[in-house]
């Protein structure tokens, strides 16, 4: 456990050796922020009253946008890691190692993404406080949920990653298939677009998918608004995802390996 | 306890090559059918290695030398036969055989890009779970062997190749590894540094009795270290023992080397003995030792062109190496 522990505190502090980046990066999570509340704020002012008896009102809406995307750019890691390491040969030195790939990679992108709380999570949020009057809660419950929901939503973010990573296992090329994940984040994740918003007819197939657990339902239950069926199946749905994208992660490092040792490295 | 270190019985590892159609048409029919080939990258190899050898592993590229210490350290499966590292099977037990063992890839680091040196052996003591007394004791000694003092705080990153080299066998042995496995170790370092790598894994294999199996096809490095030589062709052992028995039995090639003080010395060989290099006026004949003796060639040598200088050359391993090649292939 202490090698893991380890792994991810110096993955911290790799990140903090990149202090150009570490600026850039504030830069455009501020400015997505602001492009983000502007657009919403638009929106809303130009709308008719009644199409926006919707889920949100305009308060509303900010604090989501401005969560949702703070908590969007604290998720991160390295998912080009495996695809580089295989394509480069270079995973041959993780494999002399005597540690787990899964739980060593999960480490390194934990101690990335808690450097980015840090470092770019709250000094955002602590702005935006201040510029677009995000409107908080004030039960400690729900700090409470948003570390539990935001911890399954990790698992959930990782694991959808991580496979698509072991992919290069198979494929030469797998630039299609990032393309296409960050296609369905977009889209269903819900760092920009909440589920409420979409259309009747295909919201519940939505909610079915393992996406929008990632950003919506820890920003949700944060807030306090209610994601459809409740905050409660909700999160049962997000465990259940964190739980089988889990297994399945195992069972493709499993056949990853396979498919290596019959390949060769 | 196994005595040996390392048994290798009957091991065959055979790799699957895809051949790709050419051409347009081709690439629409690999689609859906892919010609393939199978490579026998290792065709039945059997090798015991005692605790406390110095081993070097010789061959030519391609010959097999790293898909064995891939298997050795569990990263591939053979095909058919059996590899035992300490007595574990390595790709069913990778993690634990990892624990025991020490590995360099030349090409490649083991090391955090990102990170300066002393945060990446920090990280691989919680690796290994290598006791913190040892592992400070371990560190200052290797530290100073290599020479790494200056180079702690330097990001991975900014290091030389042979700075860098120095810093992953120190890495490879910093959890005092029973085995250590080094392929191509030397690649690319200039003479001091492969210098001062050669003196110390002497030093640490005498001093520690790790056992080490040496890859590489820097003969000098074998010459210098390695009293067991195994030779590997094409996925075969085709030799496979001391050093010392590997010049006396097929050593029997000898060359002198004369510097003439003509371009064209009216010499004319025969009966085996033969100009083998030419420099300008340097030319290095050589003689089966068997069929004639040193100074019968010398003396015709001397007898029939005017000589300025004239040494008498030890075989050296690379030549017998050679030699042993042609006659297999
Ligand atoms: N992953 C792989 N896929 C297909 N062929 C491979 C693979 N790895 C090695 N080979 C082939 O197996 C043979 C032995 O390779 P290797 O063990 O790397 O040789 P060496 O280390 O002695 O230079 C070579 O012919 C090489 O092309
Ligand atoms: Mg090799």
């Amino acid at each position: 456990m202490k090698k893991y522990l380890k792994a991810a505190s110096k993955s911290f502090q790799k990140q903090a050796a990149y202090k150009v980046e570490y600026f850039v990066g504030l830069l455009n999570g501020l400015l997505f922020i602001f492009i983000f509340t502007s657009l919403w704020k638009a929106i809303y002012a130009r709308s008719a009253p009644e199409t926006l008896k919707g889920p949100f009102d305009l308060e509303s809406m900010v604090t989501y946008a401005v969560l949702a995307m703070i908590i969007k750019i604290s998720f991160s890691m390295d998912d080009n890691a495996t695809s580089f390491k295989m394509r480069t040969g270079a995973l041959v030195m993780d494999l002399i190692k005597p540690v787990s790939y899964y739980f060593f990679y999960l480490a390194e992108s934990v101690g990335y993404s808690l450097f980015h709380v840090f470092s770019r999570g709250i000094p955002l949020l602590a702005f935006s406080v201040l510029a677009f009057h995000v409107r908080f809660p004030t039960e400690p419950l729900n700090y409470l949920l948003l570390v539990l929901s935001g911890t399954m939503a990790y698992s959930i973010f990782f694991n959808i990653n991580y496979m698509a990573g072991l992919l290069s296992f198979w494929f030469i090329e797998t630039f299609s298939f990032q393309l296409m994940k960050y296609g369905l984040f977009t889209l269903f994740a819900g760092g920009i677009l909440p589920v409420d918003f979409f259309p009747d007819s295909i919201r519940p197939l939505v909610s079915l998918l393992p996406f929008p657990h990632i950003f919506y339902t820890p920003t949700a239950v944060f807030m306090g608004h209610s994601p459809p069926g409740g905050a409660r199946l909700a999160m049962l749905a997000q465990f259940c995802w964190a739980a089988v994208l889990s297994v399945l992660s195992w069972l493709a490092w499993k056949a990853a390996m396979k498919k290596l040792v019959v390949q060769g490295g | 306890m196994p005595e040996e270190a390392i048994k290798i019985t009957n091991l065959k590892k055979d790799f699957r090559i895809n051949e790709s159609h050419p051409g347009f048409l081709g690439s629409v029919r690999n689609l859906f059918s892919r010609k393939h080939k199978i490579k026998h990258a290792l065709d039945g190899i059997s090798l015991e290695i005692k605790k406390g050898d110095f081993v070097g592993y010789v061959g030519e590229n391609g010959a097999g030398k790293s898909t064995t210490i891939k298997i050795l350290t569990g990263i591939l499966v053979p095909t058919s036969g059996e590899a035992r590292v300490n007595g574990l099977v390595p790709h069913e037990n990778r993690i634990k055989n990892a624990k025991r063992i020490g590995v360099v890839f030349g090409q490649r680091t083991q090391l955090w890009w990102d990170l300066p040196v002393r945060e990446s052996f920090d990280l691989l003591q919680a690796i290994y779970e290598a006791p913190e007394p040892a592992f400070q004791r371990n560190l200052e000694y290797l530290g100073e062997v290599l020479g790494l003092k200056d180079l702690l705080s330097v990001p991975v990153r900014k290091l030389s190749l042979g700075q860098r080299m120095r810093c992953d066998i120190a890495a490879s042995l910093l959890h005092e590894p029973e085995i250590l496995f080094l392929d191509e170790p030397t690649i690319g370092l200039d003479l001091l540094a492969k210098d001062s790598i050669r003196k110390f894994l002497k030093k640490i294999n005498a001093e520690k009795q790790t056992t080490i199996l040496l890859t590489t096809h820097d003969m000098e490095d074998i010459d210098y270290l390695c009293e067991r030589i195994v030779i590997l062709d094409e996925g075969k052992i085709i030799f496979d023992g001391l050093r010392d028995d590997l010049k006396r039995y097929y050593g029997r090639t000898r060359v002198v080397e004369v510097e003439f003080r003509e371009e064209n010395p009216p010499l004319r060989f025969e009966n085996g003995v033969q100009i083998v290099r030419e420099e300008n006026r340097k030319k290095w004949i050589s003689f089966d030792r068997e069929k004639h003796n040193a100074s019968e060639v010398i003396t015709y040598i001397v007898n029939h062109a005017p000589v300025k200088d004239i040494f008498l050359h030890e075989p050296r391993v690379a030549d017998i190496v050679k030699t042993i090649y042609e006659k297999v292939s």
